[in-house]
């Protein structure tokens, strides 16, 4: 048992964790895509292996899930609606070497400090080892969160997302499996949501800051931080393009 | 409505939906906006070129009320937290219904924010099954609240995931585009129940462990950040828009404190605000048609050229600041009577002074939109500022029905 969890758990989760690198490492959309395809697949492959592990047909059930839900469907969904324009095919804008520096400075600390903080306390199924495990999922889903923060383009965004929603599906599986009842719905609800995004690409491929999104500008912030109240007075447009801005949402 | 009557009244069918007097609130709240909100669609889309066919609006608006419904009744945490997602999809295309250029980007901030938000509850979702091995509503509440390290892990990381859809700062940004740019009746359910849906689902894993200082503070913080924004919005509908922000947390820190005092005053809260603010964005949407304005600055005079929805306004932006007789007065006066018992001070003078803050901000912006300068706009027909009126008058209602209850249990 502890041989098969050696040589096939670690390296599928370490294969899925290189995928979701790849990700962040590609500007062209169609790569993406495929590149969410291979992720879902292993994960699929994974369930059948813990399955096999446990004897639980639920993991097989699961498995047939995720590859027909979310490698097939999903990227189905998100392949019909490349856009064919040349210009379209890839994500300007973007510096890809240094967000992905930034990328993995920020996951590193972050996976790090919640493992050794909260996670590493928590008991495993015996069969599927320690809880040093757990930093795969983890990294998965701050990988999700990050390509989400970092790219401009629906695309990018939706797969992003999609990363996340495959974290958590590894995180159960090496936990404790939820019913599959619940699973199902899950996946039903994120394959819904990529029908909806899929609607949104059409119309919008890549996302800017717009003025009528903005509600008040930085001078404005820091005069309420400094108590002087003074109600309904606008600045010029320029002074709304402030990181303080992003900063406090709004 | 039926399903939520039949199991509060009826029979124990406690295996499939769970429903206690909570609930049936919500359930009341959730129902009476929808009817509202398709009601005045039906003369707000009158005569618009919309993005989407108008069947399509009112069965996606059914849809997403369907949502709401399962996530307040279902019996099952995972099933809880389907039904959540399941109301972001269903109303993420309502909100580009008018298919602006804006309102298509606060989509997507909506789908994208919401989405990554809600799934990190899914974590929590996950922690408890793995504590209790069960996600059955009825049987975890029955059980009593439980401290353990993982199952406080899962109530704080709800507070981050379901607060994304409660609008708890700093997680609450999608709120003001999504309310901003969708259609009045839109931002009317969005306002008056899908928040308030999502705080039931949020109180139902706090009640698991009770974590009071967080979810106190948390709501505190998130008020005085809704009342800074708040006054210095340049544009009426994310006014209010924050100003829901700030009764969501209100309520949310009534049903943290618990008690008495601490849950009546937050239905009582919620239940006024849903109808208030229905009555806000009703205005909001019959303002919008007559002028085609959006900022509060360009909006003069409205108290002679529009007085039935001046009416409403006023009504309704004193009802969801909190002032009395409305309802809202009374649930404020509720959850401030609970943090006094609790010796709550420190906390309860914060909330106060941007109770206080808001309270100016909100009605000094609206009575500059209805005494200041003049106006040559009409109203929009009969049924929309009577549709305005009538949500802006509930309230007042429930506070004198809450005042005569009160005075007789005395």
């Amino acid at each position: 048992m502890n041989a098969l969890i050696e040589v096939l758990i670690y390296p599928i989760s370490s294969f899925i964790l290189i995928s979701a690198f790849y990700l962040q490492a590609q500007e062209f959309v169609r790569s993406m895509v495929i590149g969410q395809m291979i992720q879902s697949a292993l994960l699929g492959f994974l369930s059948f292996v813990i399955g096999f592990a446990e004897s639980d047909y639920d993991f097989f059930i699961l498995g047939v899930l995720i590859v027909v839900l979310r490698a097939f469907l999903v990227t189905y969904m998100l392949e019909r609606r490349v856009p064919r324009e040349k210009i379209h095919l890839h994500e300007k804008k973007v510096d890809v070497a240094f967000t992905f520096l930034v990328n993995l400075i920020l996951v590193v600390t972050a996976v790090f400090l919640i493992y050794f903080l909260i996670f590493r306390s928590i008991h495993l199924v015996p069969d599927i080892g320690s809880s040093t495990i757990f930093i795969f999922p983890l990294t998965l889903f701050f990988q999700g969160l990050f390509l989400i923060a970092s790219r401009k383009t629906t695309f990018a965004q939706i797969i992003g997302y999609v990363e996340e929603e495959n974290a958590l599906v590894l995180f159960a599986m090496f936990l404790l499996p939820i019913p599959l009842i619940i699973e199902a719905s899950v996946f039903l609800d994120v394959l819904a949501l990529v029908v909806v995004s899929s609607i949104v690409v059409i119309e919008k491929f890549a996302h800017e800051k717009m003025e009528d999104l903005v509600g008040l500008s930085h001078r404005h912030f820091l005069r309420c931080l400094s108590f002087s109240f003074r109600l309904r007075r606008t600045l010029p447009i320029a002074s709304r393009e402030s990181p303080l801005l992003l900063w406090a949402g709004d | 409505m039926a399903v939520a009557g039949l199991m509060y009244f009826g029979p124990d069918l406690s295996g499939i939906f769970y429903i206690d007097f909570t609930t049936w609130v919500f359930v009341i709240m959730v129902a009476s906006v929808h009817f509202l909100s398709v009601t005045y669609a039906t003369k707000y889309f009158h005569g618009t070129d919309l993005g989407i066919r108008e069947n399509t609006f009112y069965l996606l608006m059914s849809l997403f009320t369907t949502s709401m419904f399962f996530s307040l009744e279902i019996n099952n945490f995972g099933l809880m937290w389907v039904g959540i997602e399941a109301t972001t999809i269903s109303s993420s295309l309502l909100l580009i219904a008018e298919k602006t250029e804006t309102s298509l980007e606060a989509t997507w901030r909506y789908l994208v924010l919401v989405s990554a938000g809600v799934t990190f509850a899914f974590l929590s979702i996950i922690l408890i099954f793995y504590s209790l091995g069960t996600l059955d509503v009825s049987s975890i509440i029955s059980h009593g609240p439980e401290a353990s390290p993982v199952l406080a892990l899962a109530v704080t990381i709800a507070l981050m995931g379901f607060g994304t859809k409660v609008g708890i700062f700093p997680v609450h940004t999608w709120l003001p585009d999504a309310h901003s740019e969708s259609p009045a009746p839109v931002s009317a359910m969005f306002s008056g129940v899908l928040l308030p849906t999502a705080l039931y689902v949020l109180y139902r894993v706090y009640e698991i462990d009770p974590l009071t200082p967080l979810y106190l503070w948390a709501g505190v913080v998130s008020i005085a950040a809704a009342s800074i924004f708040l006054g210095y919005q340049t544009r009426y509908k994310r006014m209010f828009a924050y100003s829901t922000m700030e009764n969501m947390n209100l309520a949310l820190i009534g049903f943290a404190i618990g008690g008495t005092a601490g849950i009546t005053g937050a239905l009582l809260l919620l239940i006024s605000h849903s109808f208030a603010k229905a009555g806000a964005f009703y205005t909001s949407g019959s303002i919008f048609k007559a002028s085609g304005l959006k900022k509060i600055s360009e909006i003069k005079g409205l108290w002679k050229s529009m007085p039935a929805s001046s009416a409403s306004l006023l009504m309704s932006s004193l009802a969801v600041t909190g002032a009395p007789p409305f309802g809202t007065f009374f649930g404020e006066f509720l959850i401030f009577y609970g943090l006094l018992s609790m010796h709550y001070y420190f906390p309860l003078a914060i909330i106060a002074f941007f109770l206080v803050t808001a309270f100016i901000a909100v009605n000094h912006n609206v009575s500059g939109m209805l005494f200041d300068g003049e106006s040559s706009y009409s109203e929009p027909g009969k049924v929309m500022p009577f549709l305005g009126i009538l949500s802006s008058a509930i309230p007042v209602l429930i506070g004198l029905v809450f005042v005569v209850v009160y005075l007789e249990t005395l």
